[in-house]
């Protein structure tokens, strides 16, 4: 199947509008209507709304569908019809065939199909393909985009079969151009024709409020209807998270500890991105602080972080001008608004980082202000603008979350050299002093962290040659978080390996690991981007603690 | 516990040697340890009394370079006796699974005196 849509047990609560989006057909053939631009947040789904919707067409229906995303298309006048050409041609002949490979094999030259084509009695699309490589011959430009946009209605004409048009951000059309940027204003005008003919619905997807400013045409913005489309519902949001959990491998905490998830507004791109986000750091079960981890990782450097970065890419190249904008959009995210934003930093910035605010207000990148977008603004301002360190900055996101209360935190940055270990048993022994362990769990609990330790400087081959320890004591247990860069561990030295193995082999080492399971109650290792992280747990009990000293 | 400087010392007693290391035993101070007793295996000697009195901070790494010991003890028919262990050192040896190929005795004296019953 072409552009890989979720599988439809996956695809949650569109069904109405996949139901309503399928009949356009039939009520564009009735004058009823026929157009529809829909609106929604970035990754609410529009996208894979239009994949359901073509994998629907392409198998059950009598309509062609064609699928043209503007996303990632060179926007330059001649690169655009040719492109846009050929997919449709591709498309439509798959459609026919029911083919899918002969999309998916878009390498293979429109030359090369034509036999194919005419030997199944399409020569009417073949004479199309020769009039269109007349204009690429000529040099034409503008008749090339013509002949390219208005193919589907000449082919739904000829064919007598719908074709439903899908124009996947579609108002990036807006920016066509002839030979250089701006110098061809309103060639997404000439898409007006394809629109009103009766056998060629079209879907658009495009961020809200668009649609007048890309057509001057009034009766073009008449003909075409807007669909709102929403954020899943709690609950919906939640079985979505579990079930790409569940095809991740990862155990989920109980619905109720699933809380956090409400910050997602119901987004399916975060929440596929946030159960990667859980894969990637080798969760194994997801608790509510897990998933809090998870969240900060991937605002700050996951998938949510990178898609984000990507859009404002397109909007601000220069390091400094980029900078210049974060600073504007952090003030719009600590004020609630662009409005206050704009008031605070009046006349303290140039005219390009305002034009660039102005164009993401226009995209409606900003519209709203979801709690994800301003984490992930508030990461870049703290990466980009203050300098701090990627793991810093997950932190600060982080403690914001964390309600759970910590009475107190220690942290410990040791070189990696030979005896450093004994530095963190020295500052253990303090911390358990503190939290009365008695002398013998004492003695574990170095040896545990010993262990890690020696593991993280030996083994890991970091550059960074430092190791990171946060010791977190609650009323109840201890947490020790010890992280590195480099290599992660190898499955062998994890492996147990008995006595009389290694007395046989002359191995002496490869069971640090045992004892620190042996000595802790819970030990997680985690990756997170080239960081190893190993996450200690001891719950306090009589059994650790000098006798009396325990109060429940 | 101590971390002091790893330092080992021995001495002769009977047909036995006692070895005491004191201060971190990891992997660069067991392999003195080992040395230690290499010399005394080297002379002919069968019986060696580890004595862990002294002994502050291990590792797994220290920790199982007593197999080396253990495996050239074996290769001779002799043996290894450890003495004056805290129950954190009894019981990581034990979580290690080394303590079934040593005697363990609380104190020096009683490793002695069944290695001394053994020659008769």
């Amino acid at each position: 199947m072409p552009f890989h849509p979720l599988p439809a047990e996956d695809f949650l609560n569109r069904e109405n509008e996949l139901d309503y989006l399928k009949g356009l057909p039939l009520l564009k053939e009735s004058a009823l209507g026929g157009n529809v631009f829909l609106e929604g947040a970035r990754g609410i789904g529009k996208t894979e709304l239009l994949k359901q919707l073509y994998r629907s067409l392409f198998w059950e229906s009598g309509t062609v569908p064609f699928y043209y995303s503007f996303k990632t298309a060179n926007l330059k006048g001649t690169y655009f019809a040719k492109d846009y050409f050929t997919g449709f041609v591709r498309q439509f002949f798959s459609c026919v065939m029911k083919e899918p490979s002969i999309v998916e094999n878009a390498a293979e030259p429109l030359q090369r199909l034509m036999p194919v084509i005419a030997s199944v009695g399409l020569h009417w699309l073949v004479d199309c393909i020769e009039d269109f490589r007349e204009h690429l011959n000529s040099n034409d430009i503008y008749w090339q985009i013509v002949a390219a946009i208005s193919l589907p209605a000449t082919v739904a004409q000829k064919s007598g079969k719908p074709v439903m048009v899908m124009l996947d951000d579609f108002d990036t059309a807006e920016r066509l151009y002839e030979s250089s940027l701006g110098d061809a204003h309103g060639l997404i005008s000439l898409f007006g024709e394809s629109m009103k003919n009766s056998l060629c619905p079209h879907v658009m997807t495009g961020s809200a409020g668009a649609l007048e400013s890309i057509f001057t045409d009034p009766s073009l913005v008449g003909m075409t209807e807007r669909m709102q489309l929403g954020p899943l519902p709690e609950d919906l949001a939640v079985r979505l998270f579990k079930a790409h959990l569940a095809n991740l491998k990862i155990a989920c905490a109980p619905a109720g500890q699933l809380k956090f998830l409400a910050i997602l507004n119901g987004n399916p791109l975060y929440i596929r991105n946030l159960a990667k986000a859980a894969w990637k750091m080798q969760k194994k079960e997801l608790h509510e602080k897990d998933l809090i981890e998870c969240y900060c990782f991937e605002v700050s450097e996951g998938e949510t972080a990178f898609y984000w970065s990507s859009i404002f890419g397109r909007y601000v190249q220069s390091p400094a001008k980029r900078r210049g904008l974060l600073k504007l959009l952090m003030l719009s995210v600590e004020n609630e608004g662009v409005d206050d934003g704009d008031r605070l930093v009046s006349g303290l910035y140039g005219t390009e980082e305002r034009a660039a605010l102005d164009a993401l207000r226009a995209s409606g990148v900003n519209r709203g202000w979801d709690p994800v977008l301003r984490d992930f603004i508030r990461c870049l301002y703290m990466k980009e603008v203050e300098g701090r360190r990627a793991d810093d900055v997950r932190e600060k996101i982080e403690s914001n979350y964390l309600s759970e209360r910590e009475d107190s935190r220690f942290e410990l940055v040791i070189p990696m050299s030979s005896n450093a270990e004994l530095v963190v048993a020295k500052a253990v022994e303090q911390i358990g002093r503190n939290m009365n362990f008695n002398a013998d769990f004492l003695n574990h609990l170095q040896l545990a962290l010993i262990e890690v330790c020696i593991n993280a400087i030996e083994h890991s081959g970091s550059y960074e040659k430092k190791v990171f320890l946060k010791f977190i004591t609650k009323p109840d247990k201890l947490e020790i978080i010890v992280e590195n860069s480099g290599r992660p561990f190898s499955h062998d030295s994890r492996r147990e390996i008995p006595v009389e193995e290694s007395l046989r082999r002359g191995m002496t080492r490869g069971r640090g690991f045992k004892l620190v399971h042996a000595i802790m109650d819970d030990v997680k290792i985690e990756r997170i981007g080239n960081r190893t992280r190993v996450i200690l747990t001891k719950n306090i009990d009589e059994r650790i603690v000098e006798p009396g000293t325990r109060t429940l | 516990m101590k971390s002091v400087q790893f330092s080992v010392t021995s001495r002769l007693a009977g047909d036995a040697a006692v070895i005491y290391p004191k201060g971190y035993l990891n992997s660069l101070s067991g392999e003195s340890l080992v040395n230690e007793c290499g010399i005394y295996i080297g002379k002919g000697i069968t019986k060696i009394v580890v004595n862990f009195s002294e002994t502050g901070l291990i590792n797994s790494i220290g920790i199982s370079l007593l197999l080396q010991i253990i495996e050239d003890l074996r290769n001779i028919e002799g043996t290894i006796c450890c003495t004056n262990m805290s129950k954190f050192l009894q019981d990581t040896f034990e979580m290690l699974g080394l303590i079934q190929h040593m005697q363990v005795f609380p104190g020096e004296s009683d490793a002695l005196k069944y290695l001394n019953a053994k020659t008769v």
